[in-house]
């Protein structure tokens, strides 16, 4: 597996997170635990660690920003208004510590009588800086974390631009057949995304086709571009009828060892696990055996629960979590 | 959560209705999916062997808080170091001391196996026993799977009759299990 992979991470004061540990992540991770258990904070903590590249430049905070926006979307579309400022963001990520064997950062505000200030501990140095709300979030462009509820336009343009920049649109139009054989083509006309299809011979809006339509294409669009990166996605299953939910995992799993990225999913879903497992060991149209499309420990599946009132993990290899899905054991949280 | 040991799909199986019928008099509170609390360690040496449990290592704790162990004693003429009950009891306490759990666990061994067991509970066991002497069945297989399998043809709707008390100690145990689970 690659070097640039998070194998383990540490989480101190971060949402639901006081003191969290966990190691053994593998290539695919799939994340599963009951509501509330703190699954996408979970991922939002993975995304910092693999997002900040340095504390020295004042842009680290876009990645504090990305989470508090992806949460506050919903938010904004139940008519609330999505302001973020610099002081509250950090107030509210005070003494956050995150860690991984690359990366460290600690957040703490420091308050004397002449000015606040918030000191940033990195791995290997560390940063004091006056609060102020004088930072405004560059064009800020995020691919690589899809959030569990209906996807914009402005990710898919965003998503899309890059297919072209990367000459991965053949690529892309190639994979989406694979998955649905009416889907021929994906393209931006008229400033909104269609696909052409084969039953109608037409471009058709995604809108009018369905929110499951969207997901998929986002999904397989953001791994292809994120080459040796990440890829985070909430809710993976989300508006995805379970019979395609085999096809989608076999493309990830195939996709990830192709672009080198290392992707962590979460579920609610039973379904979801097993066709992550059906995906691995079969032949997705014919059920049949077949080599594995990766190795043992390059599947993981996260189970998160609490324990004396703190959030604990279980982490599956992919012979184990084959185990318990053939034996219909509950491993969706406790 | 529970988990609960044992041999085969026959004892889950098993397990499964005894389990739906302690609920169903209610001697069992709550919501629970049986056919997830029972895993099938694929026969009796993998049962008591300790290299068995590395996934359950690490669930133990955390999600799962008691455990119970459900298998055949079997005959000592087959194996004299887990064979017989008094084998049998040696073997299940020397793997539950090499686990370590620090958590609520209990065993229960059915008398030989779970084929005798049922025999022992069933109206007419006479008529079956005549019927296994007859046919010289024990030289074919003295497990009385066969008898089973032949009680099962017969009567494939009659529920095993758990108010026998041959089944008392096992819902004892499996009424424990559930007791007071968070």
């Amino acid at each position: 597996m690659s070097e640039h992979f998070i194998r383990e991470i540490e989480i101190k004061n971060f949402k639901c997170f006081n003191d969290f540990k966990a190691d053994g992540f593998g290539r695919v991770n799939l994340i599963g635990g009951k509501n509330n258990v703190g699954k996408t904070a979970f991922m939002e903590a993975i995304f910092l660690a693999s997002d900040i590249k340095s504390i020295d430049s004042i842009d680290f905070i876009n990645s504090f920003f990305v989470i508090e926006t992806l949460r506050e979307v919903l938010k904004s579309y139940s008519g609330e208004m999505l302001v973020l400022e610099i002081i509250k963001v950090f107030e509210k990520y005070q003494n956050i510590e995150i860690k991984t064997k690359d990366f460290y950062i600690h957040l703490e505000i420091q308050k004397d009588m002449l000015q606040d200030k918030f000191l940033i501990n990195g791995k290997d140095s560390r940063v004091s800086r006056k609060l102020s709300n004088d930072f405004f979030i560059n064009s800020y462009e995020l691919w690589n974390f899809i959030p569990s509820y209906i996807i914009g336009n402005k990710l898919i343009f965003s998503i899309f631009n890059q297919i072209k920049k990367q000459r991965k649109k053949t690529q892309l139009n190639n994979i989406l057949k694979q998955f649905d054989n009416n889907i021929l083509e994906f393209e931006i006309i008229d400033n909104q995304p269609q696909v052409f299809l084969d039953s109608s011979q037409k471009f058709q809006n995604i809108l009018e086709l369905g929110h499951g339509l969207k997901r998929y294409i986002v999904i397989i669009a953001s791994i292809l571009i994120n080459r040796d990166g990440f890829l985070f996605l909430d809710e993976i299953e989300n508006g995805i009828h379970h019979s395609q939910l085999d096809k989608l995992w076999n493309i990830i799993l195939t996709i990830s060892k192709e672009q080198n990225v290392q992707v962590f999913a979460t579920t609610h879903s039973e379904e979801c696990i097993k066709a992550l497992v059906t995906a691995n060991k079969e032949d997705v149209k014919t059920y049949q055996p077949k080599e594995p499309i990766l190795e043992n420990n390059e599947i993981k599946f996260i189970e998160l629960g609490i324990v004396d009132g703190k959030v604990d993990s279980i982490i599956f290899d992919f012979k184990e979590l084959e185990n318990e899905v053939e034996q219909n054991m509950e491993i969706r949280g406790w | 959560m529970v988990r609960i040991f044992c041999e085969g799909s026959d004892d889950k199986t098993f397990l499964r209705l005894l389990l739906n019928d302690l609920k169903k008099s209610q001697n069992i509170i709550g919501q629970h999916n049986f056919d997830s609390i029972i895993k099938v360690m694929g026969g009796k040496s993998n049962l008591l062997d300790k290299k068995s449990y590395k996934t359950v290592n690490k669930q133990v704790g955390k999600q799962i808080k008691k455990v119970l162990f459900v298998f055949d004693c079997d005959f000592i003429e087959d194996d004299n170091i887990c064979g017989g009950l008094e084998n049998s009891i040696k073997a299940i306490e020397k793997l539950i001391t090499t686990l370590d759990w620090k958590i609520e666990v209990d065993y229960y061994i059915f008398n030989k196996n779970l084929d005798y067991f049922i025999i022992d509970t069933i109206d007419k066991k006479e008529n079956f026993l005549g019927c296994e002497e007859c046919f010289e069945l024990k030289e074919l297989n003295k497990n009385r799977k066969i008898l089973t399998c032949i009680y099962k043809s017969l009567y494939p709707k009659k529920p095993f009759d758990f108010s026998h008390p041959n089944f008392n100690e096992l819902k004892h145990k499996l009424k424990k299990l559930f007791k007071e689970q968070k």
